[in-house]
């Protein structure tokens, strides 16, 4: 991960608006003016409260939300230039993982077809039975040895959903993995158990990850640089250990502070 | 230990809220789902309730102030004040004392408040139903206003004259508290008061609760996931898994010889400042939930010092509602 390489993905100016058209016209910043830097085999966090915008930027990163103003280049091309071929194979590389894991799987879809359906997609050469076996490689690798995968999604307690959606994302081997306050909806053990699982993938598949948190302690476990987010900017950045043990921005000091 | 047995007899005229032997069960089907709670909360004492979700101590506490209306207390005695309030009648007691006596924060910020109410009139019920101060007396709205700015509401002035949508979830909050403290009650039971906050919020809005507490000699019952909150803040923490009562321990002990294998598990799940990544253990499997039927403890298949009595034998009670408790039979056996 030397500097002197070209980054694999770049933000450049990025702002996003949201507007109101009822009662008054009104214009809400959701992002002003970021700017972002991601290298191979880096894992980066955002931090932020609540309404700091960290979601909205992975939405646009993940092209789930449209922008217009600023630049995004991955592997150095802008990614609104794409063109569709491009837009699927951006899509197979950037995965994401959210927050709900009862949100994000299809409930009326086994999980090995939840997992199978990016590998159909993206990896469309595999024989069905290297697609099974895949399944059971990735069910494996992210701690659910023993279960069944004809079971749906309702049958798993929250922390095997997340395992299931972690496992999804990686089945297409994607080169950017953005988690966006995966841990969020879980309880404290499982908490652990998910982190402990995020740094062995981390290890295991040399991911390069964007991981959006507001909490500072699972930051500083996982990230080797850190981006603190406040009202839609970028106040402070830097390595993690740096950032949080000498902060510079006020902001940052009283986040810092103020978490037990 | 003869020092904390004396101790505990001095402390225990003074307790606040009593617990013994306190089972609950839903009142459809009569499953046990918390198994035979005791514990003394003395006066003016911060004490700390955690567990995970699925522990039973969201069922206790709502069950004991009559705010669950699916669960009974199926045995035992609970003392408010010296006065047992847990026999027959015990919801229809317990809700005159709400309100008056016990002051409730629930988790949620955003449906605790009528909505279509001010703010200002909010208070002065309460005020009223709490005090028998006439909502229209000058007298409510001073209180009400010197509550606002109490609890750190700028301009209460304004405040009083709002809807609760136009305030954050951490000032609706604040809000919330007042009414609560409008009727000085002697207990507040705050049950997740800041899971729904960010970290600015949720730091001030716990030391709001330590503060009131601290000035006015109340005491708090807090309820909470995250043991690290609870070391910090609390004098006492009671931990509870699966409906059992795992663990009673004064908040300096976490770490210590104390704890129940457990606290000791559950403590080390939670990143603080100064882990890496190797000082984090998660506990293998998943929480099992209260009212699973049981035998023995609820903890065993997840615990690395199982042996085989923890699946045979009953886990010992708090029956003499010492300051101090560890239900691990494990170590128990170890110590006989």
């Amino acid at each position: 991960m030397s500097e002197s390489e070209a980054p694999l993905l770049q933000i450049r100016d990025l702002s996003k608006t949201f507007e109101r058209r009822y009662l008054v016209q009104q214009s809400n910043f959701s992002l002003r003016s970021i700017d972002l830097e991601l290298f191979d085999g880096e894992v980066v966090g955002i931090l932020g409260e609540s309404g700091s915008g960290k979601s909205t930027l992975a939405n646009i990163i993940t092209r789930l939300t449209p922008y217009r103003d600023g630049e995004i280049f991955y592997r150095g091309k802008e990614i609104r230039s794409h063109s569709p071929s491009e837009i699927f194979k951006y899509k197979s590389e950037v995965q994401i993982v959210f927050q709900d894991p009862y949100g994000s799987l299809n409930p009326r879809s086994t999980i090995r077809n939840s997992i199978k359906e990016g590998l159909r997609l993206h990896q469309s050469h595999l024989s069905r039975q290297d697609m099974d076996a895949r399944v059971e490689e990735l069910l494996k690798s992210v701690g659910l040895v023993s279960e069944n995968p004809e079971k749906f999604p309702h049958e798993f307690s929250g922390g095997q959903r997340q395992r299931i959606a972690i496992a999804r994302a990686i089945a297409v081997q994607p080169t950017l993995l953005i988690c966006d306050e995966p841990l969020s909806s879980l309880d404290v053990s499982i908490q652990a158990q998910i982190i402990e699982l995020f740094a062995s993938l981390i290890e295991e598949y040399r991911l390069t990850m964007l991981f959006i948190s507001h909490d500072i302690n699972v930051v500083r476990l996982l990230c080797d640089r850190v981006y603190v987010m406040s009202d839609g900017r970028i106040v402070e950045y830097g390595k993690t250990s740096e950032i949080l043990n000498n902060p510079k921005n006020d902001y940052t000091v009283k986040l810092i502070e103020s978490v037990f | 230990m003869p020092g904390a047995a004396s101790a505990t007899n001095a402390s225990r005229d003074d307790a606040v809220l009593k617990l013994e032997n306190v089972s609950i069960a839903l009142s459809a089907t009569r499953t046990t789902m918390v198994h035979s709670v005791s514990l003394s909360i003395d006066r003016g004492e911060i004490f700390g309730l955690a567990g995970e979700s699925g522990s039973g101590k969201t069922l206790l506490m709502r069950t004991l102030f009559g705010l669950h209306d699916d669960a009974i207390i199926e045995s035992g005695r609970m003392t408010f004040k010296g006065a047992e309030i847990s026999s027959s009648g015990h919801r229809k007691r317990v809700r005159k004392l709400l309100g008056h006596e016990i002051g409730f924060v629930p988790q949620d910020p955003f449906s605790s408040l009528n909505p279509t109410m001010r703010i200002g009139k909010q208070i002065r019920e309460a005020l009223y139903l709490g005090k028998g101060i006439s909502p229209k007396s000058g007298e409510a709205g001073k209180i009400a206003l010197d509550l606002l700015d109490e609890v750190g509401i700028s301009e209460p002035e304004l405040a009083v004259d709002q809807f609760p949508d136009q305030f954050s979830g951490g000032m609706r909050q604040r809000i919330v508290i007042a009414i609560a403290l409008s009727q000085e009650p002697s207990i507040l039971v705050a049950d997740e008061p800041t899971t729904a906050l960010d970290a600015f919020t949720q730091r001030r809005i716990i030391n709001l609760i330590i503060e009131r507490s601290r000035t006015r000699n109340l005491t708090v019952i807090l309820i909470s996931h995250n043991l690290e909150l609870l070391r910090q803040n609390v004098d006492r923490i009671a931990v509870m898994y699966g409906g059992q009562l795992f663990n009673i321990l004064d908040s300096g002990e976490i770490s210590e010889g104390a704890a129940h294998p457990y606290t000791v598990a559950l403590f080390n799940c939670i990143p603080r400042k100064d882990m890496t990544l190797g000082d984090i253990r998660s506990i293998p499997g998943e929480p099992l939930s209260a009212g699973y039927g049981l035998t023995g403890c609820a903890f065993s298949k997840r615990c690395g010092l199982r042996q085989d009595v923890c699946d045979s034998s009953l886990i010992p009670v708090n029956s003499a509602l010492a300051r101090s408790f560890d239900a691990c039979l494990v170590k128990a056996g170890r110590q006989a």
